[in-house]
Formats: structure tokens, C-alpha cells, sequence
């Protein structure tokens, strides 16, 4: 068991939250919704959504990209009123992103929700040059701001929402093992 | 450590404030209070009181004498003189800021104001302050509390609109509260069902609870059974028995005195066992709680 990876619950909402915000890296919301509750929001990232801040369509917000959406979350949660709840749904990288955001808006325990969902893709820190390498499918990845082939290691920094990497031929150079796909 | 009333300065009929002073006093952040022995006809009142100031070679309090005192704020209201030397535990925290909180909105009534003088006189903190108290006594209160538009005085608690207040906060702020039960427990339960999340809710109590119907406790361990009179804790009750009960804040706030209940039905007053533990009524705060049942079997 590795302590550095978190656990996710299934995802679900909490009906002692006054409203409820769920962002998600996905391009829908995600199952489950419980239409009892009134004050739920929905941000997506759409890739084709509109280019500009948009209005709601019903209780959902499409966003054209994560950054876009966590740019719009930062701004959001620094008016929003305390009965708040956050709920981030995606990949790793993406939902710890948010829920830093939110911690740096004064969220915390009981007001932060995370849970993973999508394609299994890692953000991956290159620990020899610091540089972030977005969306890796597998665990052998080269590094592309420094000559390191990273060994996509299981630990993850919920600091830096991403997976550390570390030089894999360090010892044998030009040892390289075969790429594998990530089971979790 | 032995400490010596230095002052007493009446502030109404009821409030006076105590400065005690000693050699090489140790440092005590806000939220931290004293425990005070005090002597009575009896036995001696073990009463725990919030330093209302960091200590500057000195510790004040503020007491309020209660009209059905156990004894304690009787003592110092009308028999403690200046040069009265007093056995005082060094102070304990229970009730610091929460560290990782921007604003603080601070809720009291009564003398519950008490640890927040401390709290607003930290550098750095900023809060938002609404204390409650009897017309009769504004006066008093207002001399104590500090100046500025973000402390405010309400002479009941109906001219305070709770609802609003709560419901505007914004995400980066912790409520604290501090006053008697009924007046903890509405804002407590009104806070969460305005969505705050219970660990942005902090909660100083202080042992006002300890009135009500006599009833005895059988100890198994112990092997023997001790009478809790009305106005008496069980701790206190374990105490005059001899016992060395474990304890520390006297409030039903730290945990530290928790026990198990193996036989009767515990009436809870406390602010640290959480909702289901209570009402599974398999253990319970002996400095605060008392029994539904003529008795109770304790696991000590």
C-alpha cells in the first residue's frame, strides 16, 4: 500500500452543504446527481465550449480548457459564501489543483470533496529539473526540458497534484525497461 | 504554583476582575485559561477561568459571581482580598485561534467574552466580534470591550440576527463561540444548517451545566459507589471521594476525563463527544455530564 497515494470515495453529494459546485476535468457531469438538492452547479471543460467567460446553461458552465475553469474557480470560491461545498472530479492532476485552489480560499475538511474519474493519465514532476509533463499515459516517460527518461513512480505530491519522476537508468545508462500503461 | 491576588477592581455588581502576579508566570497564547482552587466550608472549588490577556507579569480573569454558585465565584466575589494567596494550575490552551483560519467571527454571551479579550488583543488576528448580554449589564461590557466598528455589543440576544450573520461569511472564516449552552447550542445548530462544516466550528464551554438532580455512581473498577449531589460533577464528586480521576479543562471540551458507561443512561452536556457517541450512551464526560438514571456504572 502506498501512503502516498490518496483514496477516493464514490462520488456523491453532501446534503449538509448550502449549495454545491462541482468542477470537473470531464466533458459531463457525472452520474449520480442527486436532483433533491437545490444550489448545484456544474462546471465542465468542454473542448469546443465557448472562448469567452460564459454564462450558466441551466446548472452547467462549459469551460474550453482546465485552466480556464480553475482560473474561473480561484475568482469564484474568493466571493462565495461559507456552505459552500466543492466537489472536483477528474484526473489526479486536475483535482488536486482544485482542491488547492480551494484550501487556498479557506475550504477545508468536510468542504472539499475529490474523486478521480477518466482516463487514467498522470501529471509527472521531473525531480532532476522541476519541469511538469502533462497527461502521461505510461510509466516510462522522457522528460522533454532535461535528457532524464523518468521512471513514472507511484508516489504523489498532493502539493504539486502530480506524480514524481525519476531518472529510470540512473545506475545501468541506457538501461531503459518497457513503457507500461498505469493501472491506477 | 501559588499565586497572589494582586488587584480586584469591580467592574459591575456581578464582574469583577482579578489580577494574579508571581515570579516567572509562563507564557500563555489567548484561548488559554486557569484552573483556580478555591477554598470553601467544605472542600476546596477546582474552577477553570480564560485569561483575558496575554500575561504581561501578571494574569488577569474576569469572574462572574453566579447566583447559584457551587461555591467557587462566591469565594472570590466576596471574600478574596488582595495579597490572597491562591494555589493556581499553570494555564492550558484549549481554545487557541484555529491556525489556519484569515477571519474569525467570534460569538459570546455572558461572561463567555472572556477568552475573546484575549483573542483581540493578538496581533494579526482578524476577527469580527458579537457579544450578547442583559441590558443591565452593557455597561460593564462595553468598558471591557475593545474599541472599533468590528466588536459588537447586543443587549439581547434577539437584537443579534444570527441568521444573517452566519450566512455571509465568507469560506476563509472560522467561527468561534463561547457562552452559556442554550446560547452555544442555537448558534451551533443554526451554523450547520447554514452549511458551515463542523471543523470550522470551535466551541469553548464552561461548566454551567453542573446543576440538576442528585444521583449516584457505582465505580467497577474502583469497587465503590459515590453520591453526585446537585451542583456537583462527577469529577468533583470522584474527587471528594479520594479518586484521581484523569482531567484537564474541567468544561467538557478537551476529552481528557472521558469514561465509559457500562450501566444507566448519561445526560450529556458536553462539546466533544460527537453526536452518535452520545446517543450510543457508552461513555460520557465526567466533568460536565450527569445521569438520566437514578445511577450510572462507571468503567473506573
Amino acid at each position: 500500500m502506498n501512503k502516498s497515494r490518496p483514496v477516493y470515495a464514490p462520488f456523491k453529494l453532501d446534503p449538509s452543504g448550502a449549495a454545491h459546485l462541482i468542477v470537473t476535468s470531464l466533458a459531463a457531469p457525472p452520474a449520480g446527481l442527486d436532483d433533491t438538492l437545490s444550489e448545484v452547479e456544474v462546471w465542465t471543460v468542454a473542448r469546443t465550449g465557448p472562448g469567452i467567460p460564459v454564462p450558466m446553461v441551466g446548472a452547467q458552465r462549459p469551460f474550453r480548457s482546465r485552466t480556464e475553469l480553475l482560473a474561473q474557480l480561484e475568482h469564484r470560491l474568493g466571493r462565495a459564501a461559507i456552505g459552500l461545498r466543492l466537489y472536483a472530479i477528474g484526473s489526479e492532476a486536475f483535482i488536486w489543483d482544485a482542491a488547492n485552489i480551494a484550501v487556498a480560499a479557506g475550504m477545508g475538511h468536510g468542504e472539499i470533496f475529490t474523486h478521480q474519474a477518466g482516463p487514467r493519465l498522470r501529471r509527472v514532476y521531473c525531480t532532476h529539473c522541476r519541469t511538469m509533463i502533462e497527461d502521461v499515459a505510461v510509466n516510462i516517460a522522457p522528460c522533454p526540458a532535461c535528457d532524464a527518461v523518468l521512471s513514472v513512480r507511484d508516489h504523489f505530491s498532493r502539493r504539486l497534484a502530480a506524480f514524481m519522476g525519476v531518472k529510470v537508468d540512473a545506475e545501468v545508462p541506457g538501461e531503459i525497461p518497457a513503457p507500461e500503461e498505469f493501472a491506477t | 504554583m501559588n499565586l497572589a491576588i494582586a488587584d480586584i477592581e469591580t467592574l459591575s455588581p456581578g464582574l469583577k476582575r482579578f489580577t494574579f502576579t508571581g515570579a516567572e508566570l509562563p507564557w500563555a497564547g489567548p484561548g488559554s485559561h486557569l484552573v483556580l482552587e478555591i477554598p470553601g466550608a467544605e472542600r476546596t472549588r477546582k474552577n477553570a477561568y480564560s485569561l483575558i490577556a496575554a500575561p504581561d507579569g501578571a494574569y488577569r480573569i474576569v469572574v462572574r459571581r453566579v447566583e447559584r454558585s457551587r461555591g467557587g465565584s462566591h469565594w472570590l466575589h466576596d471574600h478574596a482580598r488582595p495579597g490572597d494567596v491562591l494555589e493556581v494550575r499553570a494555564p492550558q490552551n484549549f481554545f487557541h485561534p484555529p491556525r489556519n483560519a484569515k477571519r474569525h467571527l467570534l460569538l459570546s454571551a455572558g461572561i463567555g467574552i472572556t477568552p475573546f479579550l484575549a483573542y483581540a488583543q493578538t496581533s494579526g488576528l482578524v476577527y469580527e466580534l458579537h457579544h450578547c448580554c442583559k441590558p443591565e449589564e452593557a455597561h460593564s461590557f462595553r468598558a471591557l470591550l475593545p474599541q472599533g466598528a468590528n466588536a459588537v455589543l447586543h443587549t439581547n440576544r434577539e437584537a443579534l440576527n444570527l441568521h444573517g450573520l452566519l450566512a455571509r461569511q465568507k469560506l476563509e472564516t472560522h467561527l468561534s463561540i463561547c457562552g452559556p449552552e442554550s446560547f452555544m447550542d442555537h448558534a451551533i445548530s443554526l451554523a450547520k444548517s447554514l452549511g458551515w462544516p463542523p471543523a470550522k466550528i470551535h466551541l469553548e464551554s464552561f461548566g454551567s451545566a453542573n446543576w440538576g438532580n442528585p444521583f449516584s455512581v457505582r465505580l467497577k473498577r474502583s469497587g465503590i459507589t459515590v453520591d453526585v449531589r446537585p451542583g456537583e460533577s462527577v469529577l468533583e464528586a470522584l474527587e471528594a471521594a479520594g479518586l484521581n480521576p484523569p482531567c484537564l479543562c474541567r468544561g467538557g471540551a478537551c476529552g481528557e476525563c472521558r469514561m465509559s458507561v457500562l450501566e444507566g443512561t448519561p445526560e450529556h452536556h458536553d462539546h466533544y463527544l460527537s453526536e452518535s457517541e452520545k446517543t450510543s450512551g457508552k461513555s460520557m464526560m465526567i466533568c460536565v455530564s450527569r445521569a438520566i438514571t437514578p445511577e450510572l456504572l462507571l468503567d473506573f
